[in-house]
């Protein structure tokens, strides 16, 4: 692969502020970046680093509530910071595109696909309509969208997410760009449909010899796409090399840190040889109101002080489980026990010491928390309300349940939670269970909106906790790096039903049931060739969806597996 | 020429220079503009023309120095809190606080401000204004001046007493019907839109022609408040006691009891006229409320925070009180302004029609009516008490743009 070795993006001494309490504050603090043509660089750091901001910035915009205070942005030997907005506005959609991290919610769900796409090119007069059009079904045809002629013409809810974010890449390739910056494109995505969108963003990326900026905080990710990879933290650069010295040599601290993250792994506890189980969802059939069956059958054990993690993709039935047994949706059929008894089906018929029994941890931490309630009466109330704490009682057991999760307890007592990160809002949220004295906690996708090093954190404080408290977990992800550090036992779910169960040592030992090889499989791993490797064993049209379907139904291990 | 005129120029003139030479573009065009308008304007109107625009400017600079200063008076006086919300408060929300303070006080000490009594005569009717009138006589010879500052204390707070009604039915209307969903909401909703379906001048002059006669005496008004007090209480109930038969029965005993007094107090403080106008008021305009108030917090229950408040097996009016009213009170203080205001121009305009407030209580409303036909002879005086209706309902327009701006969240 040889590349033009042009300077395309010179940013020098780039110093960006935030308004906040009545004053700028310097959220990036002196970034210097230089991308050649068709180089694709990699920025990576834990939210809060200034990825985005940066990324933004590339195309000469500041977000509302933040400026450009120094420095300078140079694109194709255009000065972007002095330039005019409507200079700056020209090379936007034209010569700098932007693929935003939820595509669900940057594509206007009011037209379709196609018009959105040739927008661009109409507006600056590159191409007539029906041109553009072809020209839209061409990328969608490379970017291996299914029915290329034909899904440009349906509304953005009428596809999936991953071929949304594709149709987005196609889009913002509509007038050939020198610079696509894509701001976390798979984030959202689950591992296997990850992995459709990203070889064909490699690939297109390829072809047209584009400059792309990606941003994520997924180290595996980046290590595929990038050909250089910068590291931030905190608004300031820690170390740029290329994508293979970055893996096999880090000189920082931090950076080795981010490296060493998917160490952590918790013993794995087995079964008691006899015993009732915690909770025993016993041939649970659930629908919501006038839809299909969303679960078929399901059935599993959770037995005290242990971990069971429930994988599987998006739409597979994991959080309907998890409803199921808190009584949010009854079920059609089957029951859920707890320590041998029935549950009752709703949670509105359950007593107060069943539901303190159940609680939860949700995984956007953002709408887990009354943003206008202090963090006292949030971790308070449950305590106040199944123990009836009142006063200095209440205090005393509020800065224990603080102190449990790591956090000063002076400093946090009268916050409110959007004052929190991310990691901490966990915490909190971690804490709000706990202050119930449950014995089971229900955690869903807890550490998927969080950065690696905080995940981590989160994951080696519920191992802790397990440890003192006894506690059982249900641990919903479809992450795998997750379920080997955490879990004790693995369910995989696929359609609404359990397709594999057992403890997790012989989970991630073949043979596996396909489904379960397929998950464990699409999971990037650090090796910048993974993806290449993977696509040249599977081919590139048997990934994402298209893999899943291929499946043999009459394949043993999926006809008896779980007999 | 006149100095002045040659005073006006050189103003406008060195202005847009010094803008210009400091690069304020926004200042500069507005200045020179003027300055091209007011050549024309000179030509064709004189110079009193151009006095016209000086006194506008003038006047203009006068309130905006003003709304400064008691923004600043604001800040210095407010906690620190407060102190860092004001700071963000534009000069428009500013003068319209202090429009608002200076009504407000004009009401509540409008025995003591006002030199004259409300319906005391003094002098002959329509007499011009004098150093004892500040802005001379009505139709019956009672001072306008008292009579505007008994009247702020009159339709304003009728006005207040209509949007708190409304608001306390519409609202606790429409955080159950969003909290608890189902058959409730429909009942409800479906009969706000009857509601809604009729004009709201034409439902008020329906309801005001069968309550005003012979019904509006202390009974039937008695009668009408604790019906509607145990309504919006029944609200109360439903969601404190949820499925407990004994809550209930001890719910229904306390409001019972609290719709009475209450009922009993308004009686004290309004006459039974101006009781059923409250009513109406309530009534007309409860859905709007209502309407609103679901969305907001029909946004509010759909998150995480609210399935974990209920998981916990928290009771409705927690969830209302605790998790959704914290979260939609900015939408809802804007709406209330926005309300006050429609309340109010309703009320002044019933008072117009002669169905409001009944003499000789003094009225924004109907005092522009009592001196309507002075306006033929090309004097002011009905127009100030109109001035003092547009005034008030800008002002607290100004305050509730900058609640809403910042309600929805945007930045600088």
């Amino acid at each position: 692969m040889t590349k033009k070795k042009e300077v395309l993006l010179k940013i020098r001494d780039l110093k960006i502020q935030g308004y906040s309490d009545e004053t700028w504050i310097d959220i990036i603090k002196g970034v210097d970046l230089t991308l050649h043509r068709g180089e694709v660089m990699g920025l990576i750091g834990e939210s809060g680093a200034g990825k985005s901001t940066i990324g933004a910035a590339c195309m000469g915009y500041a977000r509302d509530g933040t400026r450009i205070s120094e420095g300078s942005i140079e694109f194709d030997g255009m000065e972007l910071t002095t330039a005019s907005e409507s200079e700056r506005r020209a090379l936007r959609g034209s010569r700098i595109a932007y693929v935003a991290q939820s595509a669900a919610a940057s594509f206007n769900p009011a037209h379709k696909i196609i018009d959105q796409h040739t927008e661009a090119p109409l507006q600056y007069r590159l191409k007539k309509r029906l041109e553009a059009q072809e020209d839209a079904m061409d990328l969608y045809e490379r970017l291996r969208l299914p029915n290329p002629q034909e899904i440009g013409f349906r509304y953005p809810h009428q596809v999936s997410g991953g071929q949304l974010q594709r149709a987005m890449t196609a889009m913002a390739m509509a007038c050939r760009p020198d610079l696509i910056i894509f701001d976390e494109p798979t984030t959202a995505l689950d591992v296997t449909t990850q992995i459709e969108v990203l070889a064909a963003i490699r690939d297109i990326v390829e072809q047209f010899n584009t400059a792309a900026i990606y941003i994520t905080h997924d180290l595996a990710v980046v290590a595929q796409m990038a050909d250089t990879i910068k590291v931030l933290l905190k608004g300031e650069e820690v170390e740029e090399a290329s994508t293979k010295e970055m893996l096999d040599n880090p000189k920082e601290d931090y950076t080795k840190s981010l490296w060493a993250v998917r160490s952590f792994e918790s013993p794995q506890r087995y079964r008691p040889k006899d015993g009732v189980p915690l909770i025993s969802v016993r041939n649970v059939d659930a629908a919501y109101t006038g839809g299909e069956k969303v679960l078929d059958d399901v059935s599993f054990d959770i037995y005290e002080g242990m971990t069971v993690a429930v994988v599987g993709e998006s739409g597979s039935g994991k959080s309907t489980t998890a409803r199921v047994i808190t009584g949010l949706l009854p079920p059609m059929k089957g029951e859920v026990l707890f320590k041998g008894k029935p549950f009752p089906a709703s949670y509105r018929d359950r007593t107060k010491d069943q539901l303190r029994q159940c609680q939860m941890i949700y995984q956007m931490a953002d709408t887990a928390l009354n943003p206008k309630v202090r963090i006292s009466e949030i971790i308070g109330r449950p305590a106040a309300f199944y123990s009836g704490l009142k006063g200095v009682a209440l205090k005393n057991r509020v800065d224990e349940l603080l102190d449990l999760i790591e956090l000063e307890p002076s400093q946090y007592y009268n916050r409110y939670p959007p004052e929190l990160s991310g990691g901490q809002k966990q915490r909190i949220g971690i804490a709000r269970a706990l202050a119930a004295e449950p014995t089971f906690i229900v955690c869903d996708e807890v550490t998927s909106a969080l950065d690696q090093l905080v995940a981590e954190g989160i994951l080696r404080l519920l191992d802790r906790l397990q440890n003192e408290m006894n506690l059982a977990y249900m641990f919903i992800t479809h992450d795998l790096a997750t379920v080997r550090s955490i879990a004790d036992e693995v369910v995989v779910m696929q359609h609404g039903k359990v397709v594999e169960q057992g403890p997790k040592d012989e989970m991630f030992k073949p043979p596996h049931h396909p489904y379960t090889d397929l998950l464990l499989s699409s999971v990037p791993e650090m090796d910048p060739n993974w993806l290449t490797t993977l696509l040249e064993e599977r081919g590139v049209d048997n990934v994402g969806d298209a893999a899943s379907a291929r499946i043999d139904p009459n394949d043993p291990k999926v006809t008896g597996a779980n007999a | 020429m006149s100095v002045f005129v040659i005073l006006y120029y050189t103003l406008l003139l060195g202005a847009s220079c010094l803008a210009a030479y400091f690069n304020k573009r926004a200042a500069f065009l507005l200045l020179f503009s003027l300055t091209l308008v007011s050549f024309v304007l000179g030509i064709i109107g004189g110079v009193a023309a151009l006095r016209i625009v000086a006194i506008a400017a003038g006047l203009l600079a006068l309130s905006a120095m003003v709304a400064y200063a008691f923004r600043e008076f604001l800040i210095v006086i407010a906690s620190q809190n407060m102190a860092k919300e004001l700071r963000t408060a534009p000069l428009t929300a500013a003068f319209g606080m202090f429009v608002i303070f200076t009504v407000a006080i004009a009401g509540i000490f409008a025995p003591f401000i006002a030199p004259f009594g409300e319906a005391q005569v003094i002098s002959s009717a329509f007499a011009p204004a004098d150093e004892n009138m500040l802005l001379g006589a009505d139709q019956l010879g009672r001072d306008m001046f008292s009579r505007l500052v008994y009247g702020a204390r009159n339709t304003v707070a009728l006005a207040l007493m209509g949007t708190v009604l409304a608001f306390t039915l519409g609202a606790l209307a429409g955080l159950l019907a969003a909290t608890s969903g189902g058959w409730f909401d429909q009942v409800i909703a479906r009969t706000s839109d009857v509601i809604m379906s009729i004009p709201s001048l034409i439902f008020a002059l329906l309801m005001l022609s069968i309550f005003g006669g012979e019904l509006a005496n202390d009974t039937t008004s008695f009668y009408l408040l604790t019906g509607f007090a145990i309504l919006t209480g029944l609200l109360v109930v439903s969601a404190v006691s949820e499925r407990s038969v004994i809550g209930w029965l001890i719910g229904i005993t306390v409001l019972v009891g609290v719709a009475v007094v209450f009922a009993g107090a308004m009686l004290i403080i309004f006459n039974p006229s101006e009781i059923i106008l409250v009513l109406v008021v309530a009534v007309i305009y409860s859905p709007r409320v209502f309407r609103l108030t679901r969305a907001v917090a029909g946004n509010v229950v759909v998150m995480d925070y609210i399935e974990a408040a209920k998981l916990r097996g928290e009771r409705t009016w927690y969830l209302i009180r605790r998790e959704i009213l914290p979260n939609s009170t900015a939408p809802l203080v804007a709406e209330f302004g926005l309300e006050f205001c429609f309340v109010f121009l309703l009320i002044a305009g019933l008072s117009f029609l002669g169905l409001g407030i009944q003499p000789p209580t003094a009225d924004w409303g109907s005092m522009v009516r009592e001196n309507a036909t002075l306006i033929s002879f090309g004097d002011i005086t009905p127009l100030i008490p109109a001035a003092a209706i547009a005034l008030l309902t800008v002002a607290v327009n100004f305050v509730v743009d900058w609640m809403l701006y910042r309600s929805s969240g945007l930045k600088v």
